[in-house]
């Protein structure tokens, strides 16, 4: 704990209003993941031999906390610390049948997910990077697959590439934008760098001292 | 502490009695589960897993003074998955076929896998249960920050997002009847809608709302002066030689069964797979 991350952290380093916000997001996803799972086993034994596809179908939602984190806080890492700490919360809170797994499987996703994101040197938030942000956390997540479960010898590895593929750039990539934008718009994110970005986005003259300006 | 409606889900904490695993650290708790999954991602025949999870998971169960119903209750909730994978693997894996199902070649090289992972799958879950069940979340966050020396920031972040999700539950069922009685076509009496779009508004209100509650908290921490240099704990958790004693013994058992199955021939992996 000698580490100076006390409030005088630079721009790019995580402040504790980021963290807590991190910490919501991964919490509120990751309740409504374990909502929808309780759901779900019913649907897997019902699609017999093809129950394990039904998790490709899915695939992206679980992975929107990534690019939807960056899309808001817009510094690097966030991707993966917003995944890892909603791995967290579903092992220790929410008792995840999967276990400490998943904090490795969240890292991994994240990373996924994040890369475009960093390519960019988080400056460009466009639809084209949501889609390879999606399509980046779907090469993550099948390659995670593959090592634990060994799903490059069965036969449906095509199938489960595929549906992976589409699943995230829809769930994941495209669904992170949306759904940043509509919480944009209720004025939640009001003190967070995408709301600074519509604010600035929306004045065709910005002016540097206008910071406190109720709009 | 708030108080809690009885019907609530008590999320993140510890089952009420006490026992040798409540007493344990939970940093230690946690990487040895940790240990013990990454070590069951090798084998991929039935022997290894199986008597990973005949030797631990009773041990575990007894340590924890675990309920009978409360193992079994929650393993039924991630045994679909299990079947599933099963289900999966005997059709899709090449090898020596035993049966045709609906058109569906079943080979024994994927029924042993298949069975591997369900197996492998069950005793996960059955020890992750164990282990919710005997550590209290916050307990586990202060001990992370002790011997983990995971930043107080990190820790009270995590523990804000806890604070919110206790409140969760509550927080959807207002929620859905509120947007349930502004229903200009709603019958009196009648069950809340359960399609997607109505489950949809209703998560993103849950969000919005989370949201706000979280920059609040944020504001408070801040106040407080969190963040802004070492602190001391309130409640110090714990790290003794009965942990080593644990990780020994778990980390041992983990040990012995691979090595037997290795000696008798029975261990498969994916690269010794035919």
């Amino acid at each position: 704990m000698s580490a100076p991350d006390g409030p005088t952290t630079g721009r790019r380093g995580l402040s504790l209003g980021d963290l807590v916000l991190l910490a919501v997001l991964a919490t509120v996803l990751g309740f409504l993941y374990w909502a929808l799972v309780q759901a779900w086993g019913a649907l897997q034994l019902a699609m017999g031999p093809f129950g394990d596809l039904a998790q490709h179908v899915l695939a992206g939602g679980w992975m929107v906390a990534a690019p939807l984190a960056t899309y808001i806080v817009r510094k690097p890492l966030v991707g993966i610390v917003v995944e890892i700490l909603a791995a967290f919360v579903e092992v220790v809170f929410l008792a995840s049948p999967v276990g400490p797994m998943l904090l490795l499987v969240g890292f991994v996703q994240g990373a996924g997910a994040e890369l475009p994101f960093a390519l960019t040197r988080y400056r460009r938030y466009g639809w084209g990077v949501f889609v390879a942000s999606g399509v980046s956390a779907a090469c993550a997540s099948v390659l995670m697959g593959a090592i634990r479960f060994g799903w490059l010898q069965q036969d449906w590895f095509a199938w489960r590439v595929g549906l992976t593929l589409v699943s995230s750039v829809l769930l994941c990539g495209l669904l992170a934008r949306v759904l940043g934008d509509a919480l944009a718009r209720t004025g939640v994110l009001d003190n967070t760098a995408l709301g600074r970005a519509r604010r600035a986005a929306a004045r065709p003259a910005p002016q540097p001292h206008d910071e406190v300006t109720v709009a | 502490m708030s108080a809690h409606s009885p019907a609530a889900p008590r999320f993140g904490r510890a089952l009420e009695h006490d026992s040798v695993l409540h007493r344990r650290n939970p940093t230690v708790k946690l990487l040895v589960l940790l240990a013990v999954s990454s070590v069951l991602l090798v084998p991929v025949d039935i022997a290894t897993p199986s008597l990973v999870g005949l030797a631990l998971v009773p041990a575990a169960v007894a340590a924890g003074r675990l309920p009978m119903r409360t193992l079994v209750t929650t393993c039924a909730a991630f045994a679909p998955f299990a079947c599933s994978l099963l289900a999966v693997n005997a059709v899709t894996r090449e090898g020596e076929v035993v049966a045709q199902v609906a058109g569906l070649e079943v080979t024994r090289t994927g029924l042993v896998v298949g069975a591997s992972l369900a197996v492998r799958t069950l005793v996960v879950g059955a020890l992750a249960v164990v282990f919710t069940t005997t550590t209290d979340g916050p307990r586990l966050m202060t001990s992370l920050h002790q011997h983990a020396r995971l930043p107080a920031r990190v820790t009270y972040a995590i523990l804000a997002g806890y604070r919110v999700l206790e409140g969760l539950p509550d927080a959807w069922t207002t929620i859905r009847r509120a947007q349930a009685v502004r229903d200009p076509t709603r019958r009196r009496g009648a069950p809340l809608p359960r399609d997607p779009a109505s489950l949809g508004r209703a998560a993103f209100a849950l969000l919005v709302g989370a949201l706000r509650q979280g920059e609040r908290l944020a504001t408070t921490l801040q106040l407080r002066g969190l963040g802004s240099g070492p602190r001391t704990v309130h409640r110090p958790v714990r790290l003794g030689p009965a942990d080593a004693v644990l990780v020994l013994v778990t980390l041992g058992v983990c040990a012995l069964v691979v090595a037997a199955t290795s000696r008798a021939g029975w261990l498969l992996t994916w690269s010794t797979l035919g």
